[in-house]
């Protein structure tokens, strides 16, 4: 059973955090710590599994991607498989790689922790032109060697810096659609600890559905009684 | 999209986000909190617009690590809303911030049920994500059947279908009676053949879950796993969505593997076939290829294959292709692989005959030990410790020691027990032994308990040979400029006793060893301060001729510490001080340690315990269970291949003679054995106060002296190995036992030990290694430990009380290397228990151990004793032991703490004489009152202080559970004489006469100091043709050393 979901900055910041054992609110921060302490203490070129039995009790681990600035990582006990859950880390990367690009394709991996991160952490940034911060972003990607860049992500990479203004005008309105997005689209995958959907494809079909559904009963109150023609394929 | 409208919710974020630092932020926050609680106050005035918006912001900065307390009802209300955005931020939110035992979950049970079986799709998924995610027991009965329903509805979209089994999974395991075994079996076969794969994924988990609970009910859907896994690897009709990196569905085929391994195994042999056919197509057709993300998914594959062709028992054909695979796993460049690879192996150690095979990987592994990740280096240190035996244990601990140097702080701990438990396993040579453990406590003293060295303390002191070689190891070490406390504690320890055997050697006169010995002194804490003195004393003692000079400079520290604040130090001074003016007397006083018992390794124990703890609900573990019906077969621990059994378990009868040649001989140079307190010199310098003192055991020789001394048991390499294959290893036994000076056989309960001393036939071949009827007595007030040994087979034991139903679990262990057949355990209960014995497999596996639950339940008070009769065939000899189970009166006690307020209505209460009875007892071993109330501890009588008066008294108090009584306080009180300690009165109240009358004869029965040769022995229950009684005494070394006395 899957026992957590934690999205994690590199600057120990949690992004999403989702716990399918029940965790009593107060212990949530000192698991990113220690889970933090964990991760970054860990080389590049290093597995991706890590044992955790001292934080989150026996038999247990976790994998963990890191892309650029984001830690992501899975728990999980003894009933799964290791390298499937890093499997599963590489689809919910990537779904939310596919979900962010209508909006902002670098939204998820940059700014919603990069740029930020670099205005809040380092002060000597502050002031300068985009054209700076771009090119941070454009280190940051090349040193990150771990990252394993999909087609239509590498596709936003080289878009960012032609146009540095997508980057900078949307990142401050994106933060609250990010959550509920990511929410969602793990609701999508996993289910009380349980792998419900592993095809990006579908996950994708859900959560345009439910944007779809926002957007019209944002015009009207009707509610369609039934939905099923958004799957039909 | 719609939510980029909340512009509150952006600025909100943009403000937190642009705070420098973590006071601004918790400004901003609570700020915000406050501004929502008081929206959330006059609620009227909220549209359902608002409310979401606050809701969101709620669950952000819960996200950032701020305690949310309040707004939950308005989170819930969300759910009933009628729009979807509403309605979604609720249920999304709800199932965030709230756990499944909130209050307000339940107000809206009847909501999400509505949404459940209402028609709109959308609706549906929400409500079962939020149950799957939080429901919880309530939820569990009343939602399961509308759950249900859609799961097996085929009008219901995919999408519905796949959520409402996880949900139901999770309502099954808040109440595994949703799920009604006999109508489901069908059904999940049904499911199986479903073809859309998100749906077949989500049905897999909730199918996994339930086979793991009961594999039998599912036989028939074992063919259907084969066949989704075939579809799978043919990649037959897979839609082109759920092929991951060109691999079909890698999830859905590993969870469908591991359903296959909580099947036993698989004797449809067309089913059988097919699976191997797809398991060798996974074992042979997974190459190593570029793309990372296509390398982990088909090795997920690939792993799960091999787990399961280990749990099928495969052909040694395939077995040793799958050894091979992992050996080329560990030696690729790949750290995920690496690591799985590693791990993978210890696994196999643990499940199949191919040790040889790994071992020649052995190299590889030690080179993964210095790999630069850490999870990478724990699995090889566990594969190594795995995998250690005999042969490879020198070259593998070594290479442990070695590692110790340069490993972190965090790993220091594990490799410094797993190097020392090693050593102690397979040690060819004792000097090794003595070599490794202290270059350990050298290299990481402070990851060295002291379990670690004690035991090597109790190996020197056993093993004369090694005594002197191990002094000079430790005066080597003293050298140092550098040393750890614990080295210096072991050192002077050693020293003391045996620095004497060094006086020829330059630098070691007695002189220089205290010089440098006490060269640490200034630096050392008090506990070592204490060893140091003793060490002092024992220094002085062996100076011969004496000198003046030395014996000055050790009188004037004995002189400047009798002032000393720890009391410990103090009293060792003033003793040691006065001791050592006595002159000759010193020397008896000061004799040298006598041998200790064998006992088990409290350090193998803990690992043991270690092992138990983590021993988790994996396919792999579980697996085993149904190999052997409803036994368990864990890790068992590779035995010492090479040394045979013990030999001197042969002697054991012999013993009597034996020990009087041997005390006459030692006597004759020094008194190595008879008087047994030597241990404890001062208590013996001043023998007059030797009662009072008796509670006052020093830390160290709480430590090392426990028990009688037992000449009769030396260890040897061969003892190690009994002490190691214990499955619960156990510590000395509980302090009422162990006070030496006090009559030898404290540690005998007098009644009915004869009886079953050794209930073996006497034609029997094998005799046991270890004194059952000590054991018997040790678990009578422990709950874990060995039972029985022999040669072939150890007999561990645990035990779980609660009220008056007790839980035990025997451990039957193999000691060989061949399997034990015609295993047979009857348990012969007497009328006042009933006991329930699980099932216990014929034959148990070569070095396997195999765990037999057995249920009690207490009827009512008795002190008739349950016994065990367990046979088994060796070869061709037929081994049969009765064993008495310590299945005792005190285990259905549960002491209590009266106040008097409580205690002194209940006592006058009980005044019908058959409820309160009063005894003269007389005969009753000399004992000062505290270690009376170290008696009644230890039988869990609470003994209450201060409620009687007068201080040669003493009152307990305890709880006893029967079916018969339920649970009964029992009142006892105990006057003694301070003149005659061999008699006392003894006064047992309770509300039942029958439990009156036995609880009383049971502490009589431990009070009374019984000689053992003239016991009359109560009649067994069971077993009234016993042996005759007169070998059976003698198997008690301290009984036979009393007739040794005389």
């Amino acid at each position: 059973m899957i026992q957590a979901v934690m999205v994690i900055s590199t600057q120990a910041k949690p992004r999403l955090l989702k716990f399918y054992n029940f965790q009593p609110p107060e212990k949530h921060q000192d698991l990113v710590r220690s889970v933090f302490q964990l991760l970054s203490a860990r080389p590049d070129s290093v597995s991706n599994f890590v044992e955790v039995d001292s934080i989150f009790g026996p038999g247990t681990k976790m994998v963990y991607k890191h892309l650029a600035t984001l830690y992501f990582v899975f728990v999980f006990d003894s009933s799964e498989n290791e390298l499937a859950m890093l499997d599963l880390v590489q689809v919910f990367v990537e779904t939310l790689d596919r979900c962010f690009k209508n909006v902002c394709e670098l939204d998820i991996v940059f700014n919603f922790n990069k740029s930020h991160a670099m205005r809040l952490d380092d002060n000597s940034l502050e002031g300068e032109g985009p054209r700076t911060l771009v090119n941070h972003i454009k280190q940051d990607c090349r040193s990150s060697s771990r990252v394993t860049w999909s087609p239509t992500f590498r596709s936003c990479v080289s878009s960012c810096y032609d146009d540095s203004d997508v980057l900078l005008t949307s990142h401050s309105c994106l933060a609250p659609i990010n959550l509920m997005q990511m929410h969602t689209i793990l609701d999508e995958m996993i289910l009380g600890g349980q792998v419900i959907e592993t095809s990006s494809e579908e996950i994708m079909k859900s959560v345009e559905e439910i944007a779809r559904l926002e957007k019209q009963s944002s015009t009207t109150s009707l509610i369609p009684k039934s939905i099923s023609e958004r799957f039909s394929r | 999209m719609a939510l980029s409208g909340m512009r509150g919710l952006s600025v909100f974020i943009s403000d937190i986000r642009n705070c420098h630092n973590k006071e601004q932020e918790r400004l901003r926050v609570d700020k915000e909190l406050g501004n929502i609680r008081t929206r959330f106050k006059n609620e009227k005035g909220l549209s359902p617009y608002e409310k979401k918006k606050y809701v969101w912001k709620m669950l952000y900065i819960y996200m950032l690590g701020y305690d949310v307390d309040f707004g939950h009802m308005e989170t819930v209300s969300l759910i009933s809303a009628p729009k979807y955005p509403e309605k979604q931020v609720g249920y999304i939110v709800t199932s965030c911030l709230l756990n499944e035992n909130n209050d307000f979950l339940r107000m809206v049970i009847n909501t999400v049920r509505n949404d459940i079986i209402g028609r709109n799709e959308t609706f549906q998924c929400l409500a079962l994500t939020m149950v799957g995610n939080i429901g919880g027991k309530e939820f569990s009965e009343s939602l399961a059947p509308d759950v249900q329903k859609l799961l097996i509805s085929s009008s219901c979209r995919p999408v519905v279908r796949k959520k409402a089994a996880l949900c139901l999974l999770r309502l099954y395991r808040k109440n595994p009676d949703v799920v009604n075994i006999d109508g489901w079996a069908d059904r999940m076969a049904q499911l199986l053949d479903e073809r859309d794969l998100g749906v077949l994924t989500s049905v897999m988990s909730l199918f996994v879950s339930l086979v793991s609970n009961n594999a039998e009910a599912y036989w028939n859907c074992l063919p259907k796993c084969v066949r989704i896994l075939e579809r799978l690897a043919r990649n037959q009709d897979i839609p082109q969505e759920y092929t991951y990196y060109g691999i079909p569905s890698p999830w859905l085929q590993v969870k469908t593997m591991r359903a296959l391994q909580y099947f036993p195994t698989i004797e449809d042999p067309n089913a059988r076939r097919a699976l191997f056919e797809v398991l060798q197509r996974i074992l042979m057709g997974t190459d190593v290829v570029k793309n990372v993300n296509k390398n982990n998914a088909s090795h997920a594959v690939l792993f799960e294959a091999l787990a399961l062709v280990m749990h099928l028992d495969a052909e040694k054909e395939m077995m040793s292709q799958c050894v091979a695979l992992l050996g080329k796993f560990i030696a690729v460049r790949e750290p995920n692989i690496r690591y799985l690879g590693l791990e993978n192996m210890t696994r196999m150690l643990l499940v199949t005959d191919v040790q040889d095979i790994i071992k020649r990987h052995q190299a590889q592994i030690i080179t993964s030990l210095k790999d630069p990740d850490i999870s990478i280096r724990r699995r090889a240190l566990d594969l190594l410790y795995g995998m250690c035996d005999v042969t490879n244990a020198k070259e593998i601990v070594e290479e442990l020691l070695q590692y110790l140097n340069t490993a972190e702080f965090a790993m220091r701990e594990e490799l410094s027990l797993k190097a020392a438990i090693l050593a102690e396993k397979f040690a060819p040579d004792l000097s090794w032994y003595v070599d490794v453990i202290l270059q350990l406590i050298d290299k990481a003293g402070d990851f060295v308990s002291d379990d670690i060295w004690y035991r090597v303390v109790q190996f020197v002191t056993n093993n004369e040979d090694l005594q002197s070689y191990a002094a000079a190891k430790a005066r080597e070490y003293l050298d140092k400029p550098a040393l750890h406390e614990t080295m210096v504690k072991v050192s002077a320890y050693l020293l003391g006793e045996y620095g004497h055997l060094l006086a020829r050697r330059p630098g070691s006169s007695p002189k220089e060893l205290f010089a440098i010995i006490n060269d640490k002194l200034p630096t050392v804490s008090t506990s070592t301060v204490a060893i140091l003195l003793s060490t002092y004393a024992k220094i002085l003692m062996h100076t011969q001729p004496p000198d003046a000079g030395l014996q000055q400079q050790i009188l004037t520290i004995f002189k400047k510490y009798e002032s000393y604040i720890d009391v410990e130090i103090q009293q060792r001074a003033v003793e040691y001080f006065e001791l050592s003016r006595k002159g000759p007397a010193l020397a008896d006083v000061l004799a040298e340690m006598p041998k200790f018992p064998e006992r088990e390794s409290a350090l193998l124990k803990k690992a043991e315990d270690a092992e138990i703890d983590t021993a988790e609900q994996s396919a792999i573990k579980l697996r085993s269970q149904q190999q052997t019906s409803s036994a368990l077969v864990v890790a068992d621990h590779p035995p010492a291949n090479g040394s045979a059994p013990p030999a001197n378990h042969l002697t054991l009868v012999k013993m009597p003679s034996q020990n009087v040649s041997e005390i006459q001989e030692s006597g004759a140079t020094y008194e190595e054995v008879p008087n047994p307190p030597i241990e404890v010199p001062k208590e013996n310098g001043t023998p007059v106060e030797v009662e009072s003192k008796a509670t006052n055991i020093t830390e160290i020789n709480n430590e090392i002296n426990v028990e009688p001394p037992s000449t009769s048991r030396s260890t040897s390499p061969a003892d190690l190995l009994a002490d190691l294959l214990g499955p619960l290893a156990i510590e000395g036994p509980p302090a009422i036992e162990q006070h030496p000076a006090q009559g030898l056989d404290a540690n005998q309960s007098p009644v009915g030990d004869l009886a079953l001393a050794t209930l073996e036939d006497q034609s029997n071949a094998v005799q046991p290694i270890v004194n059952v009827e000590e054991k018997f007595h040790i678990l009578c007030t422990k709950d874990s430990g060995v039972l029985y040994e022999d040669p072939h087979i150890q007999i561990g034991l645990k035990a779980e009380w609660r009220a008056h139903h007790g839980r035990l679990v025997l451990f039957l262990g193999n000691k060989n290397t061949s399997p034990l057949m015609s295993v047979r355990a009857l348990i012969l209960p007497p009328s006042h228990l009933k006991m329930e014995l699980s099932s216990v497999p014929d034959t148990i596996p070569p070095r396997a151990q195999v765990q037999v639950p057995l249920e009690v339940a207490n009827l009512r008070a008795s002190r008739d004793v349950a016994v065990l009769d367990f046979s088994y065939n060796f070869g061709a000899a037929l081994v049969d032991a009765k064993l008495r189970l310590p299945v005792v009166l005190n285990k259905f006690l549960q002491p209590i703490t009266l106040t008097p307020e409580e205690f002194f209505p209940q006592w006058k209460a009980l005044t019908v004489h058959s409820l309160k009875v009063q005894e003269v007892v007389k005969g009753v071993k000399p004992m000062p009152l505290a270690e009376i109330a170290n008696l009644f501890m230890s039988l869990h009588l609470a003994v209450a202080p201060g409620l009687d008066n007068n201080s040669n008294n003493l009152v307990a108090c305890t709880t006893f559970f029967s079916e018969a009584t339920r649970a009964m306080l029992c009142l006892i009180r105990v006057e003694t004489d301070p003149q005659d300690r061999t008699q006392l009165r003894l006064t047992v109240a309770s509300g039942d006469q029958y439990l009156t009358f036995e609880l009383k004869e049971f502490i009589k029965e431990h009070l009374i100091d019984i000689p053992r040769t003239q016991a009359a022995p109560r009649p067994a229950p069971i077993q009234p043709q016993l042996p005759a009684v007169a070998p059976a005494t003698y198997n008690d070394p301290a009984a036979a050393m009393l007739a040794g006395l005389l």
